[in-house]
């Protein structure tokens, strides 16, 4: 249930990158046909105005026709346009030459009957009678006041109510795209779980029988079999922690203390020093004194732990781990196979191991993350194939 | 003072006598005598015709080829006056007549 509960924190940074792509894509899709929607909403509102608009702006034109018959037929005496501050017009001839305009645009498009533009109404009419040439007359109005605003404030509430609709079924379809693979996480967590709860009893019976074994007593050759035991058996316990850590780390409370790091590094190299023995490893420490860190300890060791077991797993036989402590960063450098550069990036992702040919979960790394994370540490990771990593944790 | 209105009447005389356009020579005369003035039939002709091309199109025809069904008068007028000879002119003199007409009274750039 706990992994069912935190499955988002468990989501791997690709399917999340899918998540968001899926989120995007459908939000484009739903705003595109509400947008093409809303156009077809605004064009049918339009025409209705237009519509309503007609016969008043039909009996305007009469007027103005009637006023251009008056001025045709007396036009030796009068040379002055008819105007009428309810509206502009322009009369154009047959080739849609103008005539005359009080416009306030020059372009009009006369082969459209009644038209909307920049909140004017144009309506053209056609004269029967040419006075002054008119074939034809152009009326300009402004649009009813408030129109467009009562359509754009209707057009954004529905269509954000609608947006909200498509959100909240996309939320659900999205959960539904989900599940499998939410189940296959709470799966594997679940497995983990139980895995380690049965592993821990006999790793600890293992360990402390061991330590109780009175080494010196014993001949080389059994000595030699009883080190080997104790190696895998560390290591059996360190997969343990990590595992246990995987599964509770969000009920695990931090007690930050100061810790200091020269000492925590030595005490980690003593927990590993059969590791190196039995690797032939060579190990260069440039450890500064008194470097302190206000952190968890049991998680500064995990870190310390997953970075240094890493560099041992992978390291080749007689090969080199060099480990520093400056100031501000401690640095892990072996001379292991390198991980390739396309790669690095994911090294952190849980369960993603790139390495088969050695144990292990691929969980360390994701581990080590999350702490990092916790404690605002920077992870820094170089890597050469068939050259080496090098690990530095600064803060 | 009476120098100058001398001055003026000459002016007047003399500009009503030198007709050198065809327009003036071949059109106005004729029209001048007539009961209906010649610019009645040019706002005759923008009644029904419009634009400039129509109108002088129309005019061309009837004067190359004066019939009852090509004129812009109504029947009365023409039952009253009759119909005019067809034009001397050429196609080019004709044209250019028409120009001139229609300069001296298209309604362009004389609305206010």
């Amino acid at each position: 249930m706990l992994a069912l509960k935190s499955w988002d924190i468990n989501l791997r940074s690709r399917e999340k990158k899918t998540l968001w792509s899926f989120l995007l894509l459908y939000a484009f899709l739903a705003l595109l046909i509400l947008a093409f929607v809303a156009i077809l909403y605004y064009g049918l509102e339009r025409d209705l105005m237009l519509q309503n608009q007609r016969e008043t702006l039909s009996n305007l034109t009469n007027e103005q026709i009637a006023r251009l018959k008056s001025l045709h037929v007396n036009f030796e005496k009068d040379h002055i346009y008819p105007r009428d501050e309810r509206f502009n017009s322009a009369i154009y001839d047959s080739s849609l030459k103008q005539i005359f305009s009080t416009l306030s645009t020059q372009k009009v498009n006369l082969y459209e009957d009644i038209y909307l533009k920049k909140d004017r109404i144009y309506f053209i009419k056609e004269l029967e009678s040419y006075y002054l040439g008119a074939r034809y007359i152009v009326l300009e109005v402004n649009a009813p006041p408030s129109w467009g605003k009562k359509v754009y404030r209707k057009l954004l509430l529905y269509g954000a109510i609608i947006f909200g609709i498509l959100v909240v079924i996309g939320y659900f379809l999205l959960s539904l795209l989900l599940r499998p693979m939410k189940d296959t996480i709470a799966l594997l967590d679940r497995f983990i779980k139980d895995t380690t709860h049965e592993l821990n009893t006999p790793v600890n019976t293992i360990l402390s029988n061991i330590e109780m074994i009175d080494l010196e007593s014993l001949d080389e050759k059994l000595l030699k079999k009883i080190k080997r035991i104790s190696i895998a058996s560390k290591t059996i316990s360190n997969l343990y922690d990590d595992l246990t850590y995987l599964v509770l780390s969000h009920q695990i409370l931090s007690q930050d203390v100061t810790v200091d790091l020269n000492e925590l590094i030595k005490e980690r190299l003593e927990y590993f020093s059969l590791l190196f023995e039995s690797k032939k490893i060579e190990l260069t420490l440039t450890l500064e004194e008194g470097i302190y860190l206000s952190i968890d300890r049991t998680k500064m060791a995990k870190l310390i732990d997953n970075i240094l077991s890493n560099a041992i797993k992978y390291n080749k036989i007689g090969g080199s781990i060099a480990i520093s402590l400056h100031e501000h960063c401690i640095e892990i450098k072996d001379s292991g196979r390198g991980i390739e550069k396309s790669k690095i990036n994911q090294v952190f992702e849980r369960y993603s191991r790139f390495d088969r040919s050695v144990g292990g979960f691929g969980i360390g790394l994701s581990i080590v993350e999350s702490i990092a994370k916790e404690y605002a540490l920077h992870v820094k990771i170089d890597s050469l194939l068939e050259k080496g990593t090098t690990v530095e944790i600064s803060w | 003072m009476v120098k100058r209105t001398l001055f003026l009447a000459l002016f007047f005389a003399s500009s009503l006598y030198a007709r050198t356009g065809i327009y003036e020579k071949n059109c106005i005369p004729c029209h001048e005598d007539m009961a209906v003035k010649i610019d009645k039939f040019f706002y005759r002709y923008l009644l029904k015709y419009s634009s400039e091309m129509e109108v002088k199109k129309a005019m061309t025809k009837y004067l190359k080829s004066p019939k009852a069904e090509n004129s812009i008068l109504v029947d009365g007028l023409i039952n009253r006056f009759g119909i005019k000879k067809k034009t001397t002119l050429s196609d080019e003199q004709l044209q250019e007549a028409l120009d001139t007409y229609w300069d001296q009274y298209k309604i362009f750039d004389k609305l206010k």
